[in-house]
């Protein structure tokens, strides 16, 4: 780290000289040895990790253990991978599909409840309502994990303790401040006259919504479907401790955490398992990956 | 009097069309705000009431007042986890804006290389904490990628995990490695709406690059560094899955996060009472940095207005 910023200060020593010249400024910068050392750096510290996850899951407990770096051509093996797909324990694949139902149902049912509250807030000139949008933004102060026991209380309260249902109120609520905190931004951003063109035209305040304004909300829609996406299907405690494993399902997560706290030993179950987990996450990062970099970056700090 | 009649109608009517107005904006926010009261702030009541008491997670509360609070330091597995929290707090947000800061500033340009190298520091943080740490606790392990490269050239294997100190820095270099890349989309961000003019009149008046980024560029996007400052600090302060699966808390409890204590000693099943108690109190501190960082930001902000 010392060493990096040390090596930016002495950057622009050999510069000045080129400075008034953007042009030739700009090739310098893309020449300059420091700041491929930077990148070198760079590649080989994050993308290391993740070639030794590719390779060691294809590879012999044996062969994991003595060259762990290396690619045995010979001894390359689809055996544990496939052992890993086919497991009855702890099945990622499996795990796939119970995630993949959450994440569709907490997102649908997330614009459902957001949208149309948004909209009422954004549109509303009144105190009152702005205080209801103060009382969503308290939310992301509230740290999900260290509290996720008084939510245990009160779903047992309402007959919801270890179900599906509780899980999915509660993966809801958590993304309910954000979401609607983004849309409101959004929403004050279209002119209110195409409002009063629809209810001109006899459109409720509903069906203005959902036919006149929602349509347009497409970037911010896109924006909140990631961010919740991603974040749902990466949370760990919520499923781990509102659902408990005699419930039988099974997410992404916390079938990795079952499988690889029994199993930690054993390479050859730690490394395919661990890919099937990472691989749809980083498919999708590599096909989506400019929304999905400006959809996270924008709702973190404007949430 | 047919005139003040009419009158009284209209503003019968007006008053009719505001509360069918109220009740359509109720009928709007109204399930969304039922959900999240439920879901979220009662969660957050109950932990107040329960921290009140000396509950065990089965029989019944008994009200003990502000005990809980009171023994929130005593006793030193939670003043160990306080420090450990406040290091990964402090060191990993120094380090994740620092590091963020420099390849924002390597990056910032609008090209293919660019935007692919910004991709490569940026990837981690779409994946779960949890996988990563399985994934770096095989690398760094005792039966690790590198301690078993290490082992062939007859090195004797490096404590990553099983030091107590270094598996705390283990820990932070973890953390960083995953989260620093949002700093650097941040900071790139914001760097792309310094206008070229004012780099290019202060590279006419001479001033070194070093110059420019010390004096004009980073001053410039100070609010976001500030923004990224209490994301990091907000969010290390939580941390969580990532100790469940880099260390586990251990070695001997060396690494164990406030979140991390928070949830053991509930599952414990003893004392929920005390765990809440030290919850609300991570609440507190959390939302009382967010405040701060904020609010000298906000004052940062008048002084530099006011000049």
């Amino acid at each position: 780290m010392v060493v990096l910023e040390a090596e930016v200060r002495d950057e622009p020593k050999a510069l000045p000289a080129e400075a008034d010249e953007t042009g030739r400024a700009k090739h310098e910068e893309a020449r300059s040895p420091v700041r491929w050392v930077l990148l070198g750096v760079l590649l080989v510290v994050m993308i290391v990790p993740i070639y030794l996850l590719v390779v060691n899951a294809f590879k012999s407990q044996q062969d994991i253990l003595d060259n762990p770096f290396s690619i045995p051509l010979g001894g390359l093996t689809f055996e544990h991978m496939s052992a890993a797909i086919h497991s009855p324990q702890f099945n990622v694949i499996g795990g796939y599909g119970f995630t993949l139902f959450l994440v569709v149902l907490v997102d649908v049912l997330c614009i459902l409840l957001a949208g149309p509250a948004a909209y009422a807030i954004a549109r509303s000139l009144k105190r009152r309502t702005q205080l209801v949008l103060l009382y969503f933004l308290a939310g992301t102060f509230i740290p999900g994990a260290a509290v996720i026991i008084p939510v245990i209380y009160v779903l047992r309260e309402i007959g919801l303790a270890n179900t599906v249902t509780g899980l999915v109120a509660h993966d809801v609520a958590s993304t309910l401040p954000v979401s609607i905190f983004l849309f409101v931004g959004f929403i004050r951003t279209i002119p209110v006259d195409i409002d009063h063109a629809a209810t001109i035209d006899g459109a409720g305040r509903f069906r203005t919504f959902w036919s006149i304004i929602f349509p347009l909300m497409r970037p911010a829609v896109v924006t909140v479907l990631i961010l919740n996406s991603i974040g749902i299907w990466n949370d760990f405690v919520s499923p781990q401790i509102l659902l408990s494993p005699s419930s039988g399902h099974y997410t992404v997560t916390t079938a990795i955490y079952a499988g690889i706290s029994q199993y930690s030993t054993d390479l050859t179950k730690v490394f395919p398992n661990l890919l099937l987990a990472i691989a749809p996450v980083v498919i999708f990062f590599i096909y989506m990956q400019r929304h999905i970099i400006s959809g996270l970056t924008v709702g973190a700090v404007k949430g | 009097m047919v005139e003040l009649a009419g009158l009284n109608a209209g503003t019968g009517q007006r008053r009719r069309a505001r509360l069918k107005e109220s009740a359509v904006s109720l009928g709007m926010i109204g399930p969304a705000v039922l959900l999240y009261t439920v879901m979220t702030v009662v969660p957050v009541g109950v932990a107040v009431y329960l921290s009140l008491t000396d509950w065990d997670g089965f029989s019944t509360a008994v009200f003990i007042g502000l005990d809980n609070y009171k023994h929130l330091f005593d006793d030193p597995s939670s003043s160990d986890a306080w420090y450990v929290t406040a290091l990964i707090a402090v060191a990993g947000t120094v380090l994740m804006v620092g590091l963020g800061l420099v390849y924002a500033l390597a990056l910032k340009g609008r090209s293919r290389t660019n935007s692919f190298f910004r991709a490569v520091a940026y990837f981690p943080h779409v994946i779960s904490a949890l996988i990563l740490g399985y994934l770096w606790a095989a690398i760094l392990g005792t039966n690790g990628a590198i301690n078993n490269t290490l082992a062939k050239f007859g090195i004797e294997p490096l404590g990553f995990l099983f030091d107590e100190q270094f598996a705390l820095i283990s820990l932070i270099a973890v953390i960083v490695w995953a989260g620093f890349g949002f700093n650097v989309v941040l900071f790139v961000a914001a760097l792309q709406t310094v206008p070229a003019e004012l780099l290019e009149a202060a590279a006419i008046d001479g001033a070194s690059r070093r110059q420019i980024n010390l004096r004009i560029v980073i001053p410039m996007i100070a609010p976001v560094v500030t923004v990224a400052t209490v994301l990091n600090l907000v969010g290390l302060i939580r941390a969580y899955d990532i100790v469940v699966s880099l260390t586990g808390g251990g070695p001997a409890g060396s690494t164990q996060t406030f979140t991390y204590l928070i949830l053991a000693r509930s599952f414990e099943g003893t004392k929920v009472g005390y765990a809440t108690a030290q919850a609300v109190f991570l609440m507190v501190v959390s939302a009382a940095l967010a405040l701060l960082v904020t609010a000298l930001r906000n004052r940062q902000d008048q002084a530099a207005t006011g000049q």
